[in-house]
């Protein structure tokens, strides 16, 4: 092929290998996967709860993989029990990020519940103030709490129960959160070395074995504080604790070594008991429970109050203490029933059949939005876009006239390839586009439309020099494109390193920023150049009313006579 | 396309070439718009560098002193705390009674957000439990029976949010190791694609950037949440971005330019800010554009949230950027350049050689040829050109710049 002819196809070359890659893009949109041609959207456009959990050690070291990955298998369990569809659990760093679409996903913020349960025998108990304090007068004299209702076996399986005056197991948003205030004491310490520290202090006061250092602990306990403990208790020491907060008939109790732990529960499931209408948590111990279960309630059975009591420990927290009426009960079944809803007692039944987490958690961030708020957030993105392609559309076409339809269509082209890759990542890698995915997007359309503005510069420079619009355009090319590429290559790094660093929604934004920059570069080598390099070789286009380049052509025009002048002297010289 | 450079341009760029655009004085026949659309020079930033050093050390002081003294507005995601958000528009004193009868203690705040149909109530508190919630959504749900997206009352359109008030501490701290990694790649990569003086100049805009932004969110207490510390991070890459593309220019424009005793590095520089200009100023607007029309949407539609923090914090980043890229990163470039190395020896001898004997015959020679050129005698200023001192800020550069690099 003669080298003129190749160089006239070449723009035309450019823009068919373009055309071919967006053809394969549509291609794998359109005809694999659901064939859906929409992006997968994040919870905040959709409407949906998305919980952030930060896993917590009690030796405040990092949590080790093996641990993340059994809590997310857990947690994964515990949504799907929940029925809701579409639910993710992913890790993203040391945290656990929990997605649930739609509106029903407001029980997913308990999930995180760590669910060490351990079942105590209970040695004292001591009702506590409204203040969540133990009144100073009863603490020498536990008595026992004279609303503890009887543990009546009734005629069929079920044969503990809870009383209804205790409280509905409310899940806490922050389970284990630390107290709000750190003290100043702390200042300079991590937010994890902060929790070990409090761990450790809580087992040294409220696990002791001293009495004198037991009654100090329940002078000191204050049940209104969430518990820094929180699942993190050694089930082979006494434990001080409150009953779950929220309880009208609140209690300080001093509970023995655990005589049964979750892990022997075999199965958990929620129901209605019609006869006292209340919803109710059936549980199923497995034969090493069972036994043990038996000798519990056979001890409890000869003791005085309030040692005849057993209290379920649910996360360091007493979820129900009744009295046992009769013992020892063999069969391996019991029932935990108190102020439960239809989805709060799903919701215990849920967290104990899917077995306790290797990790304790705080819920970093629980977010709920709303179908309603979704869809006016992605309106307002969608809009926000829209206007911030015109409004650039519209200076570039003031700026650079008619050159400015070279930015729309390298836009759009950049527009097209961004969406269907958006599509299909979101198939393959499970990529969601949330809000601030959007705004990557919108800021990315800037970032496109600069390379444009390089390139034109160059021209200029190009043309200043005397430089027809034709002869200026390849040269300009040469020069912009190691500009373009030098300027690209830094973007590129700011959000791979925001991408691989960052934790939360902003992943969406640097991950967006970043695939508008990569996509910079080919558009700007595979469709403004050669539509520009096509231009220039037009006669419309090398109008300066079409391509706003009169004014650089008179400066070179008065460089040329001023030059000419000189010239004539040097030479005459 | 051909990277050659034809014979007759490269016989210009030798010693003894005639410097036509010396001889050539833009500014008496073009107004100041016309030279910034051109590039032919409008402003002298390099030799006015003292002045933009003081704005410049004026600016920063002011950040430096109000992050010092007033510090930040922290958002709820440093304090910790819910945030429930519902459609419609009510009075705020009803939704806070409903909060007390419901909670029992005040919310922090209520305020109304966005505008017409997608107006919301969203209420601000300190962390409430799940129980706590659940109540509160009850009652809000019997009070202002708030609607979903098809028109029906509906509890669920009563959006809940909970940070727990380490999370705004994790994600700066995750910012922090990011900002670590981001420089030491960063200083790298321009270090191996520029030079020190380069690489130096860059990240001391980089950092005037981030101090500056910071300083604006202090000053005007703006409230700061993880997005706008996340958004920083994004501002550095802006900065360096800009810079990049100025430098660029000044590389390609002060190539060869020890060689040649014409014109000193400072010359080329500024030429280079100024055949820039143009560029930097669309770039801005073109950046800021679609930003503004993000943040004016956000505002007016959601009233907050990441998508107005994000799109704050990067108007406010990109117009620093933009600023320090002209007037910080290549005066502070330039001074280096002439304090340490060859440069300030060339720039003696170019000056040397301007105020020299040679200076003056080649002033008379000037003048002949001008008036045999354009029929009138030049002025002082265009003779002085004309003899090659001190060149227009726009004019071309005189260096071997058609040197292939590679």
């Amino acid at each position: 092929m003669p080298p003129s002819q190749g160089s006239a196809q070449h723009p035309l070359r450019l823009l068919g290998v373009y055309a071919a890659l967006l053809a394969v893009i549509y291609a794998l949109v359109f005809f694999t996967g659901d064939k859906a041609p929409t992006p997968k959207l994040g919870i905040d456009l959709q409407g949906g709860t998305r919980v952030t959990l930060t896993a917590r050690t009690p030796d405040g070291s990092k949590p080790s993989q093996d641990s993340l990955k059994k809590a997310q298998e857990i947690i994964e369990n515990r949504v799907n029990g929940l029925g809701v569809g579409g639910s993710e659990v992913v890790i993203d760093g040391d945290n656990i990020v929990i997605t649930v679409p739609g509106d029903d996903g407001q029980q997913a913020r308990a999930l995180a519940t760590t669910a060490k349960l351990y079942i105590r025998p209970v040695l004292a108990a001591i009702p506590v103030g409204p203040d969540g304090k133990v009144p100073t007068q009863n603490a020498t004299q536990p008595a026992p709490a004279p609303e503890a209702p009887p543990v009546v076996p009734p005629a069929d399986q079920p044969p503990a129960e809870v009383p209804p005056a205790e409280p509905a197991p409310q899940p806490r948003v922050f389970p284990a959160q630390a107290p709000t205030q750190p003290p100043a004491d702390t200042g300079g310490l991590t937010p994890q070395e902060i929790a070990q520290k409090e761990i450790a202090e809580a087992r040294a006061t409220r696990q002791s074995a001293d009495p004198a250092v037991q009654q100090a602990a329940v002078l000191a306990l204050d049940c209104s504080k969430p518990d820094p403990l929180a699942g993190n208790d050694d089930p082979t020491l006494p434990l001080i604790t409150c009953s779950i907060p929220g309880s009208q008939s609140s209690e300080v109790y001093l509970l023995g070594p655990s005589k049964i732990d979750g892990q022997e529960i075999k199965d958990a499931t929620a129901g209605l008991n019609s006869q006292q209408a209340r919803h109710e948590v059936n549980l199923e111990f497995k034969s090493g429970g069972s036994d043990a279960w038996a000798a519990i309630t056979g001890d409890a059975i000869k003791q005085q109050s309030p040692q005849n009591r057993v209290a379920f420990v649910l996360d360091s927290r007493v979820v129900s203490a009744p009295v046992v009426q009769q013992g020892p009960q063999l069969g391996g079944r019991t029932t935990i029933s108190g102020n439960f809803t239809a989805a709060s007692s799903k919701e215990l039944a849920n967290t104990l059949k899917y077995g306790s987490l290797p990790l304790s958690f705080q819920t970093s961030e629980a977010e709920t939005v709303s179908a309603t708020l979704g869809l006016s957030s992605l309106r307002a993105g969608l809009l926000a876009g829209a206007i911030g392609l015109l409004v650039v559309l519209l200076y570039c076409l003031a700026y650079y006239r008619m050159l400015g339809f070279l930015t729309a269509l390298s836009l759009f082209a950049s527009g097209l390839a961004v969406y269907g890759i958006m599509v299909l990542l979101g198939r393959w890698i499970g990529f969601t586009l949330d809000l601030a995915g959007i705004a990557g997007l919108i800021i990315g359309i800037g970032m496109t439309a600069d390379s444009f503005v390089v390139f034109f510069e160059r021209i200029k420079d190009e043309m200043r020099e005397g430089r027809s619009f034709r002869s200026a355009v390849p040269r300009g090319w040469a020069r912009a494109r190691r500009t373009i590429l030098s300027g690209n290559a830094v973007s590129l790094i700011a959000s791979a390193v925001l991408y691989l660093l960052a934790v939360g929604q902003v992943k969406g934004f640097a991950f967006t920023l970043g695939l508008t920059t990569v996509l910079d570069v080919v558009v700007v080598v595979l469709v403004t150049m050669p539509l520009v390099m096509l231009a220039s070789r037009s006669q419309f286009w090398a109008k300066p009313g079409v391509n706003g380049l009169g004014a650089i052509q008179e400066v070179a025009r008065e460089r040329r006579a001023a030059g000419a002048a000189l010239s004539e002297g040097v030479r005459t010289r | 396309m051909s990277n050659q450079t034809s014979p007759s341009l490269r016989k210009r760029d030798t010693e003894d070439a005639v410097d036509y655009d010396a001889n050539f004085d833009t500014k008496s026949q073009h107004g100041f718009f016309s030279r910034l659309y051109t590039g032919t020079g409008a402003i002298d930033v390099i030799g006015r560098r003292r002045m933009w050093y003081l704005i410049t050390a004026v600016i920063l002081l002011i950040s430096l002193a109000s992050i010092l003294f007033r510090g930040f507005n922290f958002g709820i995601d440093f304090e910790g705390g819910t945030r429930i958000q519902f459609p419609g528009s009510v009075e705020q004193s009803q939704v806070e009674d409903v909060y007390r009868g419901a909670v029992g203690t005040d919310p922090e705040s209520v305020q109304k957000v966005g505008a017409g149909a997608t107006s919301n109530m969203l209420i601000r508190s300190e962390a409430l439990n799940q129980g706590q919630v659940e109540k509160l959504q009850a009652a809000l749900y019997t009070e202002f029976q708030p609607k979903d997206s098809s028109g029906k009352p509906n509890i669920a359109a009563i959006s809940v949010s909970d940070v727990s008030e380490t999370w705004g501490s994790q994600i700066t701290k995750k910012a922090l190791i990011a900002l670590a990694v981001f420089l030491a790649i960063v200083a790298v990569y321009i270090t191996i694609r520029f030079e020190r003086d380069m690489a130096i100049a860059a990240l001391a805009a980089m950092v005037f950037d981030v101090a500056v932004t910071a300083g604006i969110y202090s000053l005007v207490g703006l409230e700061v949440s993880p997005a706008t510390v996340i958004g920083i991070l994004t501002i550095l890459g802006f900065s360096l971005y800009d810079s990049v593309i100025v430098f660029d220019k000044v590389e390609e424009n002060t190539r060869g330019v020890l060689h040649v005793n014409r014109r000193t590095y400072a010359e080329q520089a500024n030429l280079a800010v100024n055949q820039t200009f143009m560029r930097s100023i669309n770039t801005a607007l073109i950046g800021i554009l679609p930003i503004v029309g993000l943040l004016v949407i956000a505002v007016w539609l959601l009233g907050v949230g990441t998508l107005k923090d994000l799109a704050l914090v990067q108007m406010v980043g990109l117009l620093v950027g933009t600023y320090s890229s002209i007037f910080f990163a290549t005066p502070l470039l330039v001074s280096l350049k002439e304090r340490f190395g060859p440069v300030a020896a060339h720039t003696k001898k170019v000056l040397a050689k301007r105020s020299g004997v040679a200076s003056a015959r080649a002033l008379a020679a000037a003048e002949q040829r001008a008036v045999a050129a354009t029929g009138r005698p030049p002025s002082e200023a265009e003779l002085r050109r004309a003899a090659g001192q001190t060149p227009e800020p726009g004019a071309r550069p005189s260096g071997k710049r058609h040197k292939r690099r590679n």
